[in-house]
């Protein structure tokens, strides 16, 4: 070893001549000191992962630990057949965020291999990027260039960019595939839900909308809103940097779906309902109408209409005085169709019978200073003749009879000043005063439907005394399986006793002959209310309305119809009102399969030259 | 009963073995923990990455290709006769040297991330800085010994003789490294330089003394300027800028958090999901800590600390034998491996700032990974020498 270490010392030179002293004690110094570096290391480890976890563990949940919220998908509104009238349709929203981009200089474009090297850095995105994006999407470029460079002044007082900018929203999944082909960094698509109403305008009033965010906003999309929306689920997930998700590390709370919503309506018959009546308000020019169609034996609402109506699919802006659902909000002084309730609570109360027979004198009758008139005097009548020529002295005779009180709680029994508890948002529960306060020229009016405010919705729910055995069942939007039990009001009899009275004013002689069906006998009663314009009531202005059951032998369906404002010529009930009701009964009774109750032959209109019965009240 | 007893006995008694064994395990295990994290801590970045051509095991297959070179070069390594090495010492340094020279001239250095520390060869890259480690074991191994006469001298004479040229070598290679710059590559050669000199004999109270004018000089700067002390601790509070400067140090800690005591799985780190940037090389061990928690962390310490013991252990042996030089060569590598092994977890835990210093054997890189295996090679061979000696053999 020695001759070694010499050979290689002399070989090369005296330089490694002498041997160097390795000192143990440095060898163990220099080995410790590392060992003891290394146990430094252990250390702040054992510090890190056992000491210091909660902290760091909570950094890190702050960084990709992420709860989503699980959107419920919207209950569908269906018809009481099942039809569809609102349904939730996928599509796509493009979206970017301008706080992390940046426009180009006008001509410049963004590198072909460029990418984004840091979380932090901007996109770049040329103008004609921004041009094209437009374009496809149909809106403006300067517009949204504008979007894409405001600014605005963050808490610190930084003016900052917006983080998050819907481009355009609800486009079909095709068109958001269009707009992600565009490869423009930083635009994104993101699904969303549609609503969309196969009914459309039909439907409006009944189903509602909801806005862009899936929120009722009319209607019943308003009204059963938390049903249908359902409950939202989450779901705490780890995501990685591009944003796509690791794994779930809590149990995934499934959202509640929201539940199907089944009316009672009955689309075929609102189609009906509303073709009508649109057409009615169409040719009288009318400033509106509604319709309601009952079903006379459970007071399920079969079908609800307004006019003028909207279109809920649109997204323009809605006239909110198309918007008015007029058939629930809107009260209006009843009119004639009033006397068939006067008549039943005379009749019920004993007073008189239908054979009765009351004087109406000369067809005025003045009470206090004010005088009551019959267009059409009928002198000494019974009381089947007074409905049939709607006298209204001899509404106000019979009216008369009955205490002040006896007739305010009657009034109240069928629901007038009563809330329909439908729901709805704006309904409204009519206008009865306090009995203590009416004086008698008032109790006189009321009669004939003046000094009483009501809806259509009241009225049809007030006819149902009419229909079956003188009960009246909450009206109500959802099919029912069996029909709630209702109120009784009136005696069966006496309900068939004014049954027979409505029959006889569709008959010739009756003030709404057009109200008739061919094959099915019905009734009705026709009003003609003038307009309280400014307090004072108008001249012209007129709500034509008509009231009526069919078939009358066993009635099955209940309309109301009310025509707001008609032209002077068509003022009448009879004339703009009831053959909305004839119209609406033929295909509705056809539709349900109601079997017939009169030969095809039925109709027996007046003879020629022989001017209708019209009423003016 | 007891013949068969004392049979068993003598057949476990151990039988010295003509290498290592031990110290070859320990590496290999290095090597293999090394493989299956590289993989692990890559596959999620280079599954997205366009440069990789979105391929997950493109890592994997690049290292397990270093790792095949790395034992062909530790094994050619073996069979050099230390003679040739130590002959060779001064020379390898010059041309290290040079190398650190090119890697600074534009057009042969390559670029990657503002630092210069990549030569082009043809189909791979060599980082001349991490061969140089290597070569300044050897060479201050062999200035070590050569200068044995100066060395407990005077303290004047040892200091002119002997740190002083030392000191101006270590300059010349250190300026070329902070040119590049290699900050980590730096700090790793001076301490394997000044280690070499202290376990040569060279005068204790002069270590002291550079010590003692480090601290003051550390101090003074700092008193001076309060905002250089917020910079050069920074590091220790990564959550003031959690999403600029201390983006990666904060993840990296994280990490370690999320693994606890023993990790959340292999394959099953958050961090290495692009969140934690360079997590297949300088961070390795942060995916390490994630996925298998303070157990894997002590594994692979004890591993480190181990292979740190037996080429101290070696060098001991090699002093008995009168073989200073291999002893010197020996503990440099140890010193070498273990401290550039604690600079890189230090930084993954937040001890100290970001070097940009790898894990030796186990993180993602080409030249480092031969560099470390040709120096285990030469450690194996030291040993293998010594033992070759004990028996009466001749080397």
């Amino acid at each position: 070893m020695i001759r070694h270490a010499r050979a290689i010392a002399g070989r090369r030179s005296d330089k490694y001549a002498v041997k160097p002293r390795l000192e143990r004690w440095r060898v163990w110094f220099v080995l410790s000191c590392l060992l003891g570096l290394f146990i430094v290391l252990l250390g702040r480890s054992l510090y890190l992962q056992a000491w210091n976890e909660d902290f760091l563990q909570n950094q890190g949940d702050a960084r990709y630990r992420r709860t989503l919220k699980l959107e419920p998908n919207r209950g569908v509104i269906t018809d009481r057949n099942g039809e569809p009238l609102a349904i939730s349709t996928p599509v796509q929203s493009i979206w970017l965020s301008p706080r992390s981009m940046q426009v180009l200089p006008i001509g410049q474009n963004r590198p072909k291999d460029w990418k984004q090297a840091t979380e932090d850095e901007l996109v770049p995105i040329s103008v004609d990027e921004v041009k094209k994006l437009a374009a496809m999407l149909a809106i403006s470029s300067d517009e949204l260039l504008k979007k894409l460079n405001t600014t605005r002044k963050n808490k610190q007082g930084e003016e900052v960019k917006s983080d998050f900018l819907w481009v355009k929203r609800h486009i079909s999944p095709a068109d958001a595939k269009r707009v992600l082909a565009l490869n423009v960094p930083g635009v994104y698509s993101q699904t969303e839900y549609r609503r969309y109403y196969p009914a459309g305008e039909v439907m409006a009033h009944v189903v509602g909308f909801t806005n862009l965010d899936g929120k009722g906003q009319e209607g019943f999309e308003l009204t059963k809103d938390a049903m249908l929306a359902g409950k939202p689920g989450s779901r705490t997930v780890i995501r990685d940097r591009r944003g796509y998700i690791v794994e779930d590390v809590s149990t995934i709370v499934p959202p509640q779906e929201g539940q199907t919503l089944q009316l009672s309506i009955d689309r075929r018959i609102q189609y009906l309902a509303y073709r009508e009546l649109k057409a009615a308000v169409d040719n009288s020019q009318a400033a509106g109408g509604a319709i309601v169609v009952l079903d006379a034996r459970t007071g399920e609402v079969l079908a609800m209409a307004n006019a003028p109506s909207y279109n809920p699919n649109s997204r323009a802006k809605i006239d909110p005085a198309h918007k008015r659902n007029r058939a629930l909000t809107d009260l209006y002084e009843p009119g004639s169709t009033m006397k068939a309730i006067t008549v039943a609570m005379a009749l019920n109360a004993g007073k008189v019978k239908p054979s009765t027979v009351i004087q109406t004198g000369g067809g005025t009758m003045t009470i206090g200073p004010a005088t009551i008139r019959d267009d059409h005097p009928v002198g000494a009548a019974t009381v089947e003749h007074i409905m049939q020529k709607s006298s209204n002295v001899g509404a106000v005779k019979m009216a008369l009879m009955m205490e002040r009180e006896e007739m305010s709680n009657f009034f109240h029994d069928i629901g007038f000043g009563e809330k329909l508890n439908t729901g709805f948002p704006g309904e409204s529960p009519g206008r009865v005063r306090p009995w203590k306060n009416w004086r008698p020229i008032e109790q006189a009016t009321m009669s004939y439907g003046y000094g009483v405010s009501v809806s259509v919705m009241q009225m049809a729910r007030a006819y149902q005394i009419f229909a079956g055995n003188g009960e009246v069942h909450p009206v109500t939007f959802t099919k029912l399986v069996a029909p709630a039990p209702g109120k009784q009001v009136i005696s069966a009899e006496t309900a068939a006793q004014v049954r027979k009275m409505l029959e006889m004013v569709t008959l010739p002689g009756g003030t709404a002959t057009r109200a008739q069906v061919v094959g099915y006998r019905v009734g009705g009663k026709t009003g003609t209310a003038k307009k309280l314009v400014n307090g004072v009531y108008s001249d012209t202005a007129r709500v034509g309305s008509f009231v009526g059951l069919a078939p009358i032998s066993n009635p099955r369906l209940i309309v109301a119809v009310m025509i707001d404002e008609p032209s002077f010529a068509l003022r009448y009930g009879g004339l703009v009102a009831a053959p909305v009701f004839s119209n609406v009964v033929a295909g509705s009774l056809r539709l349900l399969g109601v079997p017939p109750d009169a030969p095809t032959t039925n109709i027996l209109l007046p003879g020629n030259g022989v001017e209708d019965v019209k009423e003016d009240a | 009963m007891r013949q068969i007893f004392y049979q068993a006995m003598s057949r476990m008694k151990p039988t010295m073995s003509s290498y290592d064994q031990a110290l070859f395990w320990c590496v290999t295990l290095l090597l293999s923990i090394g493989l299956v994290m590289v993989y692990s801590a890559s596959i999620a970045m280079a599954e997205v990455d366009k440069d990789t051509g979105f391929r997950s095991y493109y890592f994997l297959q690049r290292h397990a290709v270093f790792l095949l070179v790395g034992v062909l070069a530790a094994v050619a390594a073996f069979n050099v006769s230390t003679e040739k090495w130590r002959l060779w010492a001064p020379s390898l340094f010059i041309i290290g040297t040079v190398l650190l020279v090119l890697v600074l001239i534009p057009g042969i250095g390559r670029e990657v991330n503002g630092s210069r520390r990549w030569l082009s060869l043809f189909v791979i890259n060599l980082q001349p800085s991490e061969l140089m480690k290597f070569f300044v074991v050897l060479y201050a191994a062999d200035y070590t010994v050569r200068k044995a006469h100066s060395m407990d001298a005077k303290l004047g004479e040892s200091i002119s003789k002997v740190l002083f040229p030392m000191a101006l070598v270590m300059a010349v290679v250190g300026a070329l490294l902070l040119l590049e710059p290699d900050f980590g590559a730096f700090t790793v050669i001076t301490v394997i330089a000044m280690g070499a000199l202290f376990l040569g004999g060279f005068n204790w109270r002069v270590f002291l003394g550079l010590i003692a004018i480090l601290g003051v000089a550390f101090v003074g700067l700092i008193a001076s300027s309060p905002y250089r002390l917020a910079r050069v601790l920074g590091f220790l509070d990564p959550w003031q800028d959690p999403y600029g400067k201390g983006y990666q140090l904060s993840h990296s800690l994280i990490a370690f958090g999320r693994g606890e005591w023993h990790g959340v799985g292999l394959g099953a780190s958050v961090e290495k999901l692009s969140y934690l940037p360079e997590a297949h090389t300088d961070f390795l061990m942060a995916i390490i800590a994630e996925e298998f928690g303070f157990a894997g962390i002590a594994v692979v310490i004890c591993l480190f600390m181990f292979l740190v013991f037996r080429a101290f252990a070696i060098g001991v042996q090699a002093t008995k034998l009168e073989r200073h030089w291999h002893a010197l060569v020996a503990q440099g590598v140890g010193i070498w491996i273990g401290f550039q092994s604690f600079i890189n977890m230090g930084v993954n835990m937040g001890l100290m700032p970001t070097k940009g210093l790898t894990l030796p054997l186990l993180s993602f890189g080409g030249s480092g990974i031969v560099a470390n295996m040709i120096a285990i090679g030469v450690l194996m061979r030291i040993d293998y020498e010594n033992r070759q000696l004990i028996r009466g053999y001749r080397v």
